[in-house]
């Protein structure tokens, strides 16, 4: 299931913010906020995207650095939050 | 010789000749068109000098059922589809020269009422969208902050949670409809410190102690649509009166903007219609040198220029229409049509007016009026440059 919503995120990631680039270039590990790919309008919009997703509520505090750094993290967050595919 | 169609042959054509509407469709238009050259172009002049709102075309415009167009009628509105309010709009901006009255009635729909339907609870739907319908509530968009503009989510107006309510303080400018509104809806942030994830929306109501409409501010075109300050002093809200989730406002003001944007300018398009009608007209009529001053290249490329604007503008409008009615995304294409038409809306008003000579300089003619309401275009609901900005990024290249 993991491995899934990585790509599912990573795949959502790609095609909203990174147009063009390819899915090798957006790594488990690799920093989305601290390097500038998601800004704060595209980590809302992310946001967005996992609630509907994966049926969870995400509080404004909880879209954090800490949980929106990486793939990994967030697919580890929407795993906390009980987060299941449709 | 060539026979030369009366202009009204040429652009008025029926139904079969649109590509966009349908007779049914039409018929509603025209409606909307007689509607308003008979009730709303009273004394425009005189109210666009004394700055002065028609609270009679508001109420008018009421009864004609333009405040509610697109509301279900469960909430007193007339369940119109986008396409059918976008072509009643279009008619509007035909029929009327108070084009500041239309703007108000904009920001009522766009920025009050869609965002209750879309984001507001059932009680907060049959509180207020029935009066927002039959005019008894004008709504007002309360967003801007004197260093919030285009960057408008870095607003410092505050959201304290204190139990069950919320306490607002801040203050915000540019709010247009602010000194008759009787419904405000406002964007706080309830922590700075989450950027856009802290924006919330709130339903305040006049009234509502610690909100003050202030200063009013005089403007260079549309007018007739008054505009003010607001402070927020203390001013207490019920939690029942946040508009949809906390921290959640950016999705209800993007919401708001994505309809405004695609939907406030089908005014224009009218009037774009009206003036070219007139310039043909005039060309015409007007002679100098001998002959038609039509028959000069450099007055016929003028309205050829206007023309081919207009037929260019259509298209961009009603793609909104259809995309809404398909509930498909809409942003980019919103952001396309809101700089299109408003720079050339500009350009066809600067036209019609070098087209006119000194009479289009006069104010008893209406085309300076209507050069200057058209300037704001380019400004309000995000700047030419921000709707180039949102394109770029729905390309993936901003």
């Amino acid at each position: 299931m993991m491995g899934s919503v990585n790509e599912d995120i990573r795949q959502y990631i790609l095609s909203e913010f990174l147009p063009g680039e390819t899915a090798s270039n957006v790594q488990d590990d690799t920093p989305l906020r601290t390097s500038g790919i998601l800004d704060s309008m595209a980590t809302l919009r992310l946001v967005g995207y996992i609630e509907e997703r994966y049926g969870i509520e995400v509080e404004a505090h909880e879209a954090s650095v800490d949980n929106f750094e990486t793939v990994g993290a967030i697919a580890s967050f929407v795993a906390g939050k009980g987060g299941a595919t449709s | 010789m060539n026979r030369v169609p009366e202009p009204d042959a040429v652009l008025s054509r029926p139904s079969p000749m649109d590509l966009y509407l349908t007779e049914e469709q039409i018929q509603l238009q025209n409606a909307a068109i007689e509607f308003a050259r008979s009730e709303l172009n009273d004394d425009v002049i005189r109210r666009d000098h004394d700055e002065t709102f028609s609270q009679e075309g508001w109420k008018k415009c009421a009864g004609f059922g333009v405040l509610g167009l697109p509301v279900p009628s469960e909430y007193g509105g007339l369940e119109l589809g986008i396409t059918d309010v976008i072509a009643v709009m279009e008619g509007l901006g035909y029929g009327a020269r108070d084009q500041g009255l239309l703007f108000s009635i904009n920001a009522h729909l766009w920025t009050n009422t869609l965002p209750i339907l879309a984001y507001g609870s059932e009680e907060q739907k049959r509180k207020y969208l029935p009066g927002l319908c039959n005019g008894e509530l004008i709504g007002a968009n309360v967003a801007s902050e004197p260093d919030a503009g285009s960057d408008v989510f870095s607003m410092r107006t505050r959201a304290g949670k204190q139990g069950d309510r919320y306490v607002l303080n801040g203050a915000k400018t540019f709010v247009s409809n602010a000194p008759m509104a009787g419904l405000f809806t406002v964007y706080a942030t309830v922590d700075p410190d989450l950027g856009p994830m802290g924006v919330t929306a709130f339903l305040v109501e006049r009234g509502t102690p610690g909100l003050t409409v202030t200063r009013g501010l005089q403007k260079m075109g549309l007018r007739t649509s008054p505009m003010a300050e607001i402070v927020l002093d203390n001013c207490a809200v019920p939690a029942a009166n946040r508009l949809g989730r906390e921290g959640r406002g950016v999705a209800v003001f993007e919401s708001s903007m994505e309809w405004e944007r695609g939907c406030i300018l089908a005014n224009y398009l009218g009037m774009m219609r009206r003036q070219l009608e007139t310039c043909i007209e005039y060309v015409r009529a007007r002679k100098q040198f001998g002959k038609s001053i039509g028959k000069f290249q450099s007055v016929a490329n003028r309205v050829v220029d206007m023309k081919v604007r207009l037929d260019t503008c259509r298209p961009l409008v009603y793609r909104i229409g259809w995309l809404k009615e398909r509930n498909r995304p809409a942003m980019v294409e919103a952001a396309v049509a809101k700089l299109y038409v408003a720079e050339c809306l500009v350009k066809s008003c600067q036209d019609a007016l070098q087209i006119h000579g000194g009479y289009g300089y006069m104010v008893e003619q209406g085309i300076e009026r209507e050069l200057r309401d058209a300037l704001g275009s380019t400004l309000y609901s995000g700047t030419s440059e921000i709707q180039r900005n949102l394109i770029a990024k729905g390309l993936g290249i901003g």
